[in-house]
């Protein structure tokens, strides 16, 4: 599958090195040229520097060919935004958009937008451990994204 | 055909973000009669603007946040118009307008010209960019006798250009039933020595004639070049 992830922090980072681990061919965008670090040395995908709301830049990392899209930038707008130009625009068939405030993700959702909420997902996962005191969400990093940033 | 407001009510409009264009928009606006509230995210420059017209409604909130646009009566506005620095932030407190709160008609300022193609299609109804207006007005200042403007026909997404002759264009002296406009293209108005005339096919082309152009495209610069070189 090919996979254009907007967004190169710790959420965007993991997916790209999870997801190009699995032989998936990985695009992912950030602003900043040092954000790639987080990749390190053992990543196969390509890496497009520029905004992920700009309909060049995504053409330029290959969206118009692209099978699935993720926005996981720390912005809840501008993931939004990115995901509509490219599930509008350039009709990418699945998009997937992270959103921190959980009103706001329930909104797009209503708008038909997949979203993930990740306040809601670890709130209730902390609230799950505080109740029940097993940490059932424990979830070890894959490899590949332990060794980029050993 | 709607542009959001009834003719009978006082309208009431919500603008989104209090910098300058905000604040400047929100006077004018006032001063036009209309009701409006100020959205603003920052206390201290709220608390200004207040201090500046008086009569202005000013609320201090994210102009993004469901809860806090519930407070601001935004559900019974004509128009809400988003005008912060940031385009994803106008995006969303836009659609978050007329998704959630059913307003009619939603205007976006544009920081960055390349996203007004993204705004249009992502249900903006209007999306103004002001550095392509500048860039508009400025280029035509340059430009000289053959200056160009463009503006947009909102049922079509026509645009109406105003095209100067030089002396040289090669259309000086021929009838108007002779320029070769794309199919749906028209002139609709030849103005000369400051007077409309109206344009008939064997009206001749005048050196100092400008030509308002019906056109389809887009492309400003073409029409321009078709008609002039």
């Amino acid at each position: 599958m090919k996979v254009v992830i907007v967004g190169c922090g710790r959420v965007g980072s993991m997916l790209a090195l999870d997801l190009d681990a699995a032989g998936h061919e990985v695009t992912i965008i950030d602003e900043r040229v040092s954000a790639f670090n987080r990749l390190g040395d053992g990543y196969n995908g390509n890496m497009v520097v520029g905004t992920g709301i700009d309909e060049s830049v995504l053409r330029r990392a290959g969206i118009e060919d692209a099978d699935c899209f993720c926005a996981v930038t720390n912005g809840d707008n501008r993931n939004i935004m990115a995901a509509q130009v490219a599930k509008v625009v350039f009709e990418v068939p699945r998009v997937i958009t992270r959103i921190y405030d959980p009103i706001r993700e329930e909104t797009y959702r209503e708008f038909g937008m997949e979203t993930i909420c990740s306040t809601t997902i670890v709130s209730s996962m902390i609230s799950t451990y505080f109740t029940t005191g097993s940490n059932k969400a424990h979830v070890e990093p894959p490899p590949a994204v332990v060794e980029a940033q050993r | 055909m709607s542009n959001g407001l009834n003719a009978l009510e006082r309208p009431y409009l919500v603008i989104i973000g209090g910098g300058k264009v905000g604040f400047y928009l929100a006077r004018h606006l006032i001063e036009r009669d209309y009701e409006v509230t100020l959205v603003e995210k920052d206390a201290a420059r709220a608390e200004w603007i207040e201090h500046q017209m008086g009569s202005v409604s000013v609320m201090v909130g994210d102009g993004d946040e469901m809860a806090f646009l519930a407070t601001t009566g935004i559900e019974r506005a004509g128009v809400v118009i988003a005008c912060t620095g940031d385009d994803e932030d106008n995006l969303v407190a836009c659609q978050l307008a007329k998704g959630k709160f059913g307003v009619p008609r939603t205007i976006a300022r544009v920081n960055n010209p390349v996203n007004v193609h993204a705004f249009t299609a992502l249900g903006i109804d209007v999306p103004v960019s002001a550095t392509e207006l500048l860039m508009g007005l400025i280029e035509s200042e340059i430009a000289g006798s053959d200056a160009v403007r463009g503006v947009a026909v909102k049922s079509s997404g026509a645009n109406l250009v105003d095209v100067a002759m030089p002396e040289v264009a090669r259309l000086v002296g021929r009838k108007l039933s002779e320029v070769g406009l794309p199919a749906g293209d028209l002139v609709v108005c030849i103005v000369r020595a400051g007077e409309p005339v109206l344009p008939s096919p064997d009206e001749v082309i005048q050196a100092s004639d400008e030509l308002i152009v019906y056109s389809r495209k887009l492309d400003i610069e073409g029409v321009r070049e078709a008609l002039t070189s």
